[in-house]
């Protein structure tokens, strides 16, 4: 019989019997959705959430005027699973005409690819072709064969082939090896990204899933100074000189003298980048930046600006400038030509080159304020335009022997770098102020900013009067030297030196030559300096090696550069006394 | 021994008493307060009705997820061919391609001092003169010294497309520009045919 207190009983027992299972589900409930949910979050998002690795592109390097010189480009490497094709071949898929297929649109062998395929039967992974276009990449996705796929494989790409190769640099497999792909690696390299998401089983993106968590950044846009397509023509013409006359090397620059930015520095042998394989290794940088050499009389108008700027003499001083100049010892400097006494003013001794004459004229002058000269004018220095430059060598007073005390104010006895030399040449065609030699204009990061500015700060190295009168001396070896006819521009002033300087060999001066001219257009208002050297020709070992070469490279930076034609006479100064 | 529940002790029927129904009439409060079945309806399919929009939202949050997968694959394959077309266009703007093609259409490189035309008055700077024939073009005898290997890579592949499409020889001649030479030469796409139309 229903007996209430039973029933009451019952219920009781029912409900906390409720009670005790609601709270064994519900601890269960918090201990998954509060202490344990972190935990339990992230591995449910492993197995759903994929976390890709996005990549930026690597900058490009381009010239002046937006020109690509590097430019970073999608090449595909394509790939087989040797185990699927024999699985494929089993199911009774012609396989061989599928390889012959493959091998035709790869441009590979197909013989060779077929042992290739079939060496690693178990292998789930072999190479059918690397760093392929996005042509190839098509044609072999059209055959659509099973067992092949592809892979991106970013890589980079050289459009102007070694124009401005020796400067630019290249990368190898880990990274940049040369140049200022090397130097300025920090500007140019991309910072990768991650970004997460969930997907489906067929591969798509969940809706409202993607968690950016950072975003991937190109690399900055590396900005030089040169112009490429005149680039292109200096190389073409040094290299064209270089191998007429036999030269083991030759460089050539091309700087604008208001504020020192180069629109051409040229090397021959130089590299192509596309082709590292193509030159011997000692092609591979820039010889311009990194070997130095004995300029010769190049650096004579250093000498001259400075006897000016400190007052010591002027364009008309008169010196006696003798066949040989003797030392005590035996040992002797001499002209490259003999002769007797000259009377020569200092143009006279710059026209003729004369290298007695300009020791003479150097007895003016302490050796101090010749050392302080030629330090202001950068010879010893780092120009800071090509990292990894060599600085030359300029040997201090202590070491100066009596050749050298004379030797010095010839060129020889001391080293500079092409480079240098067009830093002189430049500060001579800027009024005396040396304004420092620039290649890099700026790196642009994608944001807008840029950085990597050059330093715009220019030295007061002689007066601008010193400068004008030097300038105006050199227009003689145009107007009047032995190379008039080579060297002269119809219409143009032009203003510049030879070098015929000494090279170094086994510890005494032996037959080689290191030619060079070196020089300003227009004479009257400088504006390019313009330096070209052929080292060690066999044929013609005077400067009329590189005076050709000087004068096609004068007359195409005026078209370039839209010079205009010279308006005023040169001023004539005489010669000799 | 009382007991809760009280048992009627039946007592003797009343002699044939006719049979009553007796129903207890709610009052109009209480008719007020029953649930109407227009609310119970409106809700359940309400329900329903929202349950199907939110199918309806997913189903086509997920075919947008689709369309945007294949879209931005598309977008992929687009940038690519245009990355891909942008780098023969810098390889055509090369110098050295630029060069060799001027030297096709047999152009030469000026001898006389840069003369120059000044637009805004027409007035001429520098004696301009014809080159003499024979003068040699931008790349010169040796035909270029500054290599670039992309040019010679199109260059070769080029001419081996030409080799293999020149043995089946097709009924219409190219007609109008001039052929290059097939062997050496930095030359471009198309193995520096332009294709010209059939002119009658």
């Amino acid at each position: 019989m229903n007996n209430p207190k039973t029933t009451g009983r019952r219920l009781t027992l029912t409900i906390i019997g409720l009670f005790a299972i609601i709270l064994v589900f519900s601890g269960k409930l918090i201990d998954i959705q509060v202490v344990r949910a972190a935990e339990l979050n992230e591995q449910s998002l492993g197995k759903r959430a994929v976390a890709v690795k996005t990549y930026g592109a690597r900058g490009d390097i381009v010239d002046a005027n937006g020109v690509a010189l590097a430019s970073s480009v999608d090449r595909f490497d394509i790939q087989a699973s040797p185990k699927v094709m024999l699985l494929v071949e089993e199911g009774g898929v012609d396989v061989k005409a599928q390889i012959a297929a493959l091998a035709e649109a790869t441009g590979a062998d197909p013989v060779a690819l077929e042992a290739t395929l079939r060496a690693n039967p178990d292998s789930d992974f072999a190479y059918i072709a690397k760093k392929v276009t996005l042509e190839t990449r098509t044609a072999v996705k059209d055959l659509k064969i099973g067992w092949v796929t592809d892979a991106i494989n970013p890589s980079r790409t050289y459009p102007l082939g070694a124009v401005g190769g020796n400067v630019v640099g290249f990368l190898g497999t880990d990274g940049p090896l040369a140049g200022l792909e090397f130097s300025y690696d920090e500007c140019l390299k991309p910072t990768p990204g991650t970004s997460t998401y969930e997907k489906s089983k067929d591969g798509v993106r969940l809706p409202g899933s993607t968690v950016v968590t950072q975003e991937a950044v190109d690399g900055g846009t590396l900005k030089l100074t040169i112009d490429s397509d005149f680039q292109w023509f200096v190389q073409e013409q040094i290299a064209a000189q270089a191998q007429a006359t036999g030269s083991d090397w030759a460089t050539a620059l091309v700087v604008r003298v208001s504020d020192g930015h180069i629109m051409a520095v040229a090397d021959y042998p130089s590299v192509d980048p596309n082709n590292v394989d193509g030159v011997p290794t000692t092609a591979l940088g820039s010889l311009a930046f990194s070997t130095p050499y004995e300029p010769g009389s190049t650096l004579k108008p250093i000498t001259a600006a400075s006897l000016i700027d400190a007052g010591l003499a002027s364009p008309n001083t008169q010196v006696v400038a003798p066949g040989r100049i003797y030392f005590p010892n035996g040992q002797y400097i001499r002209d490259v030509w003999a002769h007797g006494d000259l009377n020569l003013t200092m143009t006279g001794v710059i026209m003729n080159s004369s290298n007695t004459g300009i020791s003479k004229l150097s007895d003016l002058m302490s050796k101090q304020t010749r050392f302080d000269y030629m330090k202001k004018f950068g010879i010893g220095t780092r120009t800071g335009a090509f990292p990894g430059e060599s600085a030359g060598s300029l040997r201090e007073i202590e070491g100066w022997d009596q050749i050298t005390n004379y030797a010095l104010t010839f060129g020889q006895g001391v080293s500079t770098t092409s480079a240098q030399v067009a830093s002189v040449y430049q500060t001579l065609g800027n009024g005396g102020v040396r304004m420092p030699l620039t290649l890099v204009e700026g790196c642009e990061l994608p944001d807008g900013t840029v950085t990597d500015l050059p330093s715009t700060e220019g030295v007061r190295v002689v007066s601008e009067t010193a400068a004008q009168q030097t300038v105006e001396m050199m227009e003689t070896v145009v107007t009047q030297s032995a190379l008039k006819n080579v060297l002269n521009v119809p219409g143009y002033r032009i203003a510049a030196k030879t070098g015929t300087a000494q090279v170094e060999q086994g510890g005494v001066y032996g037959k080689e030559r290191i030619v060079s001219v070196a020089g300003l257009v227009p004479a009257d208002n400088p504006q390019y300096a313009i330096v070209v050297t052929m080292g060690l020709p066999d044929i013609m070992k005077t400067s009329a090696a590189a005076a050709p070469t000087f004068e096609n490279i004068t007359s195409q930076v005026i078209k370039t550069f839209r010079v205009e034609p010279s308006t005023t006479p040169a001023p004539t100064l005489p010669l000799t006394w | 021994m009382s007991n809760a529940l009280a048992t009627a002790i039946p007592a003797r029927r009343p002699a044939q008493a006719p049979a009553r129904h007796i129903e207890i009439v709610p009052t109009r409060d209480q008719r007020r307060a029953r649930p109407r079945a227009v609310y119970a309806l409106t809700a359940v399919i309400g329900v329903f009705a929202l349950f199907g929009v939110q199918l309806l939202l997913s189903i086509v949050l997920s075919d947008g997820a689709y369309q945007i997968s294949s879209l931005q694959g598309q977008q992929r394959q687009l940038t690519r061919e245009a990355q891909a077309l942008n780098e023969d266009l810098d390889l055509l703007a090369s110098p050295q391609n630029l060069a060799s093609q001027a030297e096709t259409l047999g152009m030469v490189v000026g001898t006389s001092a840069p003369t120059f035309l000044r637009l805004s008055d027409g007035s001429v700077t520098g004696q301009p003169s014809a080159a003499a024939a024979g003068t040699a073009g931008a790349l010169g005898s040796d035909g270029g010294l500054v290599p670039n290997s992309l040019l010679d890579d199109q260059a070769a592949l080029a001419a081996g497309a030409a080799a293999a499409t020149a043995t089946d020889t097709t009924t219409s001649a190219p007609t109008g520009a001039s052929s290059p030479p097939s062997s050496g030469g930095n030359v471009a796409s198309n193995g520096g045919t332009l294709p010209s139309p059939q002119t009658r």
